[in-house]
C-alpha cells in the first residue's frame, strides 16, 4: 500500500522461533485502525482458542495507529495486546503504555509490531528504521529494566527508545509489565515477553509521519484541539478559585500561585495557569502534589513528565535523597497514580502525605520499575496485606518460611519491607513468592479466604479477581457496565474524565443531553437515579471512544474533549475531534459516524474474541459480572440512595438490557447478533461464532 | 519560511555593520559594497575561497562580514518535560510532516541520558534515566565567522530573512552534509527524503517551537553571542581546519 498520511504502509512481524522477519501490508488491517483493533484482529486470525498466554503460538502485538507519532495532541501511546496472563482463563487483554516508544516505531517506518514464536535463548530485538535484527541478550538476562536499557543504549546510541522486561517478566511472574522510557508500563504483559525469551525491543527511527492536510490548516486544527484540553483527566476548571476562572471544582488542575516544582534547581513555580495560556498547559497538573501530598509533593518534585506529543504532564519526577542513604536505590524516580501508590499499598500504616509515605512510594517505583513488577491496579498488595492481617498467611505457610519474612518491617511501617517482599515475588521465592507472583485470580483458587475477601468492598475487587477501576462510583450504572466488559481491571476513562471535569452538575447535564440524548444520563456523584437509555448511550460511547483511543492511538487518560475549559464555547468541547484529526492526518474522508462505526467494529470483535476463548454462549451471565459488594455495600443504606454508590440488582439487569440494545447485542445472551456483526463488516466473525455454536 | 531559494537572495537582507572589529585585521565591506555582492544573487559570505581564515598557504582574501541575527531561541532545561511538542511544531508546521530527525530544535537526543549519553550508566547522568534534566539544544545563529556557513562548499548557507537567520538555500545545497560536521552543537539536520540539509531559520522571527512549548521552556530573545559556549558535541571545526584546496576535494565524495 502506498504510504498515506499517518500510516507507514507496513507492519513488522518477527517470528522468534524461526528468526524470520517479514512485513504485512497495513491496508489489510485498516478497518481496525491499529492499536487494540489490530491486536484483536491478529488474535482472531492467528491464535486458536485453547492457546495459553505463554505458548509460542500466542502473539504479542505492539499496536500503534495512524495518529501515533503524527504530533496530534496526546498521541503517544502504545497498546500491547495478547492473551492476558493475569486473567484466570488467560483471555485476551491489553496493557497500555505511554512514553516515546510507540512514536519511535512509527518514525522507524512501522505501523505496528507482531511478535510470535519463542527464541531458543534470550534475545533482544533491534529495529533501526528498516533494518531489523535479533541480537543476543545473554548479558542482559537476569538484569533489571534500567540496566538492560542502559546497556542497549550504550551499544546502539543514547537516542534509542527501549521497551524491556525486568526479572519479573523473565521469571514468568504473571503480575509483571513491559517498561519503557523510565516510568511507563504496560501492565500484565511482561511474562508474555519473558515466555518468548525476548528481553527488550529497541527502536531508532529517523523517518517521518506524513500529515496529509495543508500545513496551515493542520496547525490551526492542532491549536484548536489544544484549546479544548484542560488538565489531566480532562478537568476543565481549576481546583481552587483563580482570577481567570468562573468555576472551580475537584479536578487535577491544581496549579496555583506559590506552588512549586520544589526540587527543580532552582525551583519552578506552577503559578497561575489560565485556560487560554497554552504555554502553561504543562504546569496545570502538579502530579507531585496530587500523588504525594502538598508538602513532600512540592519539596521532592523535579518536574512533570509524560508521553510523546502530550502537553499534559501527568507523570511526576522526584528527587528523594533519603532513598540513596536509607535503602541504597537511586534518589531519582518517576511515575504516576497507581505506579506511585504501588509501594505504599503494601502498608496500611503510613500517614498519607508524610515523608515516610513518599519514601515508600518512590522506593516502590525504584524496585518495581526495575524488576518490571506490575501492581495489578493495587489488587495483589491489598491481598497480601489482608492475608497477613487476618493470619491467613501464618496459617497456610510453613512456619520456617513464615518466620524468615521480616513482618516486623511491615508492622513498623518501614519502607525497607519492600526490599524483601518485592524481591520475594519477583524471584518467586518460597511458597509466598510463588503464590503472589501468579496474581489474585490464581491465588483465589488456592486460598478460598481470598475469594471471599474479593466479594467485599474493602478488597476493591470487581470480578474474576480483577480490581475495580472507575466503576460504580463513576456514573453508577455507566461505570458498572464498563467494569463488566474487560478481562482485567477495566481501563476506561472516557466516562470518568467526563464526570471529573469539575463543571457544575447543571452544565454537565446540559452537555450530557447533547451527547447522550437526555440530561438524565448524568447524575450527581454518589446519588444515582434509576437506569435509563441515556446512561446506556453514555456507556456505549465511552467504550467506543476508549477502543478508538487505544487504536488511533490517543490518550484515554485525558481525552476525549467532550467538555472544554473554554467559557466562550459554554464549556462545550467537540466529540468529532478524533475523526477530524484522523481525516487531516490521513487525507481520507472520515466522519464522526464512520469513526464510531470503526469503534463499534473493534468492540464487537473484542466481544466475539472473548466469547470464543471462553467458549461461552451466555456472556450476560458468565462474563458481565460484578462482585457481591457492588449490590450490598454499604449495608445500612439502600441502593440508589443519597451518598452511596450501591447498585440495585434488578436495575443493573435493566442496565444490561438497555446497553446490549444500544450495542446491537442479543439481550438474552449479551452476544453480538449476526445482523450487528454483518453490519460492522464482521461476517467472518459471525460465521465462526455460529460454527462454534455460540450464536445462531 | 522553511527553506530559501535563490530567488529570495538579497530580498530582505539588512546589514548591521560591526562596530568593534579590530581595524586592519578585518576588511569591512561598506554597506553599499555588501549589498552589491548580495544583490547579484550569490552569497558573499560563503564562497569557498574565503574559507581560509588563518591558513598560511591560502591566498590572501578580503575578509567578509555577516550581520548578526536579531533573535535567538534559548531553552531552560529545568522547565523542559520532554513532551517534544517543539520538535513536532518545528517540522509539522514548517515541513508538513512529523519527523524528530529533521527538527531544528533538539530534545530527544538528550532526553534519556543527557548530553553525555549513557556512558555513566543509569541514574548517574542527566535525562530521564538520570537526574531528569533535559537540555534542549537550539541553533545559536552564530556570530561571524558562522561555522556551518563557512564549512559549506557550495555557499548555500545565507544570512537572510527579517531577523538575519542563517538559512540554507535549497537551490545551492547539494546535501553534502559538511555543515553537519561543522556545527559544534550538531544543530544542522538532513532531510533524507529531499536530500537537502536544513537548519533553524527562526521561522522568520515567529518561532513555532516557542509557541508550541506547554512549559514555557523555550524563549525567543534578542540575539546575543553564544557561539563561544563550550561545544556540547564533537565536531570538525571545518572553517578553521579546511583550507580551500582541501575543501574543494571534499566535494568529490560529499556530493
Ligand atoms: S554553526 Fe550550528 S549553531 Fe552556529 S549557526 Fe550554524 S547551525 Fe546554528
Ligand atoms: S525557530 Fe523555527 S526552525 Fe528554528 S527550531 Fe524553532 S521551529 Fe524550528
Ligand atoms: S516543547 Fe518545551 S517542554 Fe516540550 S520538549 Fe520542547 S522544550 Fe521541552
Amino acid at each position: 500500500m502506498a504510504p498515506l498520511g499517518g500510516y507507514q504502509g507496513k507492519i513488522l512481524r518477527v517470528d522468534l522461533s524461526s528468526g524470520k522477519i517479514t512485513t504485512e501490508d497495513t491496508a489489510k488491517y485498516k478497518d481496525y485502525l491499529g492499536g487494540t483493533g489490530l491486536g484483536y484482529k491478529i488474535l482472531w486470525d492467528e491464535v486458536k482458542p485453547g492457546t495459553k498466554a505463554w505458548d509460542p503460538e500466542n502473539r504479542i502485538i505492539f499496536g500503534v495507529g495512524p495518529l501515533t507519532g503524527s504530533g496530534s495532541p496526546l498521541s503517544g501511546r502504545t497498546s500491547i495486546t495478547s492473551l492476558f496472563p493475569v486473567n484466570i482463563q488467560e483471555l485476551p487483554g491489553t496493557g497500555h503504555m505511554g512514553g516515546q516508544w510507540g512514536a519511535e516505531l512509527k518514525f522507524a517506518g512501522w505501523d505496528s509490531l507482531i511478535i510470535q514464536g519463542k527464541a531458543d535463548k534470550p534475545v533482544w530485538l533491534y529495529i533501526n528504521d528498516d533494518k531489523v535484527e535479533i541480537r543476543d541478550a545473554k548479558h542482559l538476562w537476569g538484569n533489571g529494566v534500567f540496566r538492560a536499557t542502559a546497556e542497549i543504549s550504550a551499544e546502539v546510541g543514547p537516542e534509542v527508545q527501549v521497551a524491556a522486561i525486568g526479572q519479573a517478566g523473565e521469571n514468568l511472574v504473571r503480575v509483571s509489565c513491559v517498561m519503557c522510557n523510565r516510568s511507563h508500563s504496560a501492565g500484565g504483559m511482561g511474562s508474555v515477553m519473558g515466555s518468548k525469551n525476548l528481553k527488550a525491543i529497541a527502536i531508532k527511527g529517523t523517518g517521518a509521519v506524513q500529515i496529509a492536510a495543508d500545513k496551515k490548516a493542520w496547525k490551526d486544527f492542532v491549536y484548536e484541539y489544544l484549546s479544548l484540553i484542560g488538565a489531566n483527566n480532562q478537568g476543565v476548571v481549576p481546583t481552587t478559585p483563580q482570577p481567570w476562572a468562573e468555576y472551580y471544582g475537584a479536578t487535577r488542575w491544581n496549579a496555583q500561585k506559590g506552588q512549586f516544582w520544589g526540587a527543580a534547581n532552582p525551583p519552578v513555580e506552577t503559578g497561575v495557569c489560565s485556560a487560554d495560556d497554552l504555554n502553561k498547559m504543562g504546569f496545570r497538573t502538579h502530579k507531585g502534589v496530587l500523588d504525594h501530598g502538598d508538602g513532600p509533593g512540592q519539596r521532592h518534585t523535579v518536574r512533570g513528565g509524560g508521553c510523546h506529543a502530550c502537553p499534559i504532564r501527568c507523570h511526576v519526577y522526584t528527587d528523594v535523597p533519603a532513598l540513596e542513604t536509607k535503602y541504597g536505590v537511586s534518589r531519582y524516580n518517576a511515575n504516576t497514580c497507581i505506579g506511585n501508590s504501588f509501594g505504599k499499598s503494601f502498608f496500611d500504616n503510613l500517614a498519607s502525605g508524610s515523608e515516610i509515605a513518599i519514601e515508600a512510594s518512590q522506593l516502590g517505583c525504584a524496585l518495581a520499575d526495575d524488576y518490571g513488577l506490575w501492581s495489578d491496579y493495587g489488587q495483589f498488595p491489598r491481598d497480601i496485606l489482608y492475608a497477613y492481617r487476618k493470619g491467613i498467611i501464618k496459617a497456610k505457610l510453613d512456619p520456617k518460611e513464615y518466620d524468615s519474612i521480616p513482618w516486623k518491617l511491615l508492622d513498623a511501617g518501614d519502607p525497607a519491607w519492600l526490599l524483601d517482599i518485592m524481591k520475594r515475588i519477583t524471584y518467586k521465592q518460597g511458597e509466598l513468592g510463588k503464590l503472589f507472583a501468579d496474581g489474585p485470580a490464581f491465588l483465589e483458587k488456592k486460598w478460598p479466604e481470598i475469594a471471599q475477601f474479593h466479594q467485599t468492598y474493602e478488597s476493591s475487587c470487581w470480578k474474576d479477581a480483577h480490581a475495580k477501576h472507575h466503576s460504580n462510583e463513576n456514573g453508577g450504572q455507566v461505570g458498572t457496565l464498563i467494569n463488566m466488559m474487560y478481562n482485567r481491571d477495566s481501563q476506561c476513562h472516557t466516562h470518568s474524565n467526563y464526570l471529573a471535569s469539575g463543571l457544575p452538575l447543571a452544565v454537565q447535564k446540559e452537555i450530557g443531553a447533547e451527547l447522550f440524548g437526555t440530561p438524565d444520563a448524568v447524575d450527581a456523584n454518589n446519588n444515582y437515579t434509576k437506569m435509563n437509555k441515556g446512561k446506556a448511550v453514555f456507556a456505549k460511547l465511552s467504550l467506543v471512544y476508549l477502543e478508538l483511543h487505544n487504536s488511533l492511538t490517543a490518550c484515554n487518560w485525558t481525552l476525549p474533549v467532550w467538555v472544554s475549559p473554554r467559557k466562550d464555547r459554554k464549556y462545550r468541547g467537540d466529540i468529532a475531534m478524533e475523526s477530524k484529526a484522523l481525516a487531516m492526518v490521513t487525507g481520507e474522508t472520515v466522519s464522526r459516524a464512520d469513526l464510531e462505526m470503526t469503534g463499534m467494529r473493534i468492540l464487537h470483535l473484542f466481544r466475539a474474541l472473548t466469547a470464543r476463548y471462553m467458549n461461552e454462549k451466555d456472556m450476560r451471565k458468565n462474563h458481565d459480572k460484578a462482585n457481591e459488594w457492588v449490590f450490598e455495600y454499604p449495608a445500612d443504606k439502600p441502593a440508589l440512595s443519597a451518598g452511596v454508590s450501591r447498585m440495585d440488582r434488578a436495575d443493573i439487569e435493566l442496565a444490561k438490557d438497555l446497553f446490549y440494545e444500544e450495542m446491537g447485542w442479543d439481550k438474552a445472551t449479551g452476544m453480538p447478533t449476526r445482523a450487528t456483526l454483518e453490519k460492522a463488516g464482521l461476517k467472518y466473525v459471525a460465521d465462526e461464532l455460529a460454527k462454534q455454536g455460540l450464536i445462531a | 519560511m522553511s527553506e530559501r531559494n535563490s530567488d529570495d537572495a538579497g530580498k530582505t537582507l539588512e546589514v548591521d555593520l560591526p562596530v568593534s572589529s579590530p581595524a586592519g585585521e578585518w576588511h569591512i565591506l561598506s554597506r553599499r559594497d555588501f549589498l552589491k555582492i548580495v544583490g547579484v544573487g550569490a552569497s558573499a559570505l560563503a564562497l569557498p575561497q574565503i574559507v581560509a581564515v588563518g591558513v598560511a598557504d591560502a591566498a590572501p582574501q578580503a575578509q567578509t562580514y555577516g550581520p548578526n541575527a536579531k533573535g535567538m531561541i534559548i531553552g531552560d532545561p529545568t522547565r523542559c518535560t520532554g513532551c517534544r511538542r517543539c520538535e513536532i511544531a518545528c517540522t509539522s508546521f514548517n515541513d508538513g510532516k512529523s519527523q524528530p530527525a529533521l527538527s531544528r530544535v533538539k530534545i530527544v537526543r538528550n532526553m534519556n541520558f543527557g548530553v553525555r549519553g549513557e556512558q555513566g550508566g543509569a541514574a548517574r547522568g542527566e535525562g530521564n534515566y538520570g537526574n531528569f534534566l533535559i537540555v534542549q539544544e537550539t541553533c545559536r545563529q552564530c556570530a561571524h565567522p558562522v561555522p556551518c556557513q563557512l564549512a559549506c562548499p557550495n555557499g548555500a548557507i545565507e544570512i537572510a530573512g527579517p531577523v538575519n537567520a542563517r538559512i540554507i538555500n535549497v537551490d545551492k545545497c547539494t546535501g553534502c552534509q559538511m555543515c553537519q560536521a561543522a556545527c559544534p552543537w550538531a544543530m544542522t539536520v538532513f532531510d533524507a527524503a529531499k536530500k537537502k540539509s536544513s537548519k533553524c531559520h527562526l521561522c522568520n522571527g515567529d518561532p513555532e517551537c516557542v509557541k508550541a512549548c506547554p512549559n514555557s521552556a523555550l524563549r525567543y530573545v534578542p540575539w546575543q553571542d553564544r557561539s563561544r559556549d563550550v561545544a556540547q558535541r564533537w565536531s570538525v571545526p571545518a572553517y578553521l581546519s579546511t583550507p580551500a584546496n582541501v575543501a574543494s576535494t571534499c566535494v568529490q565524495c560529499h556530493k
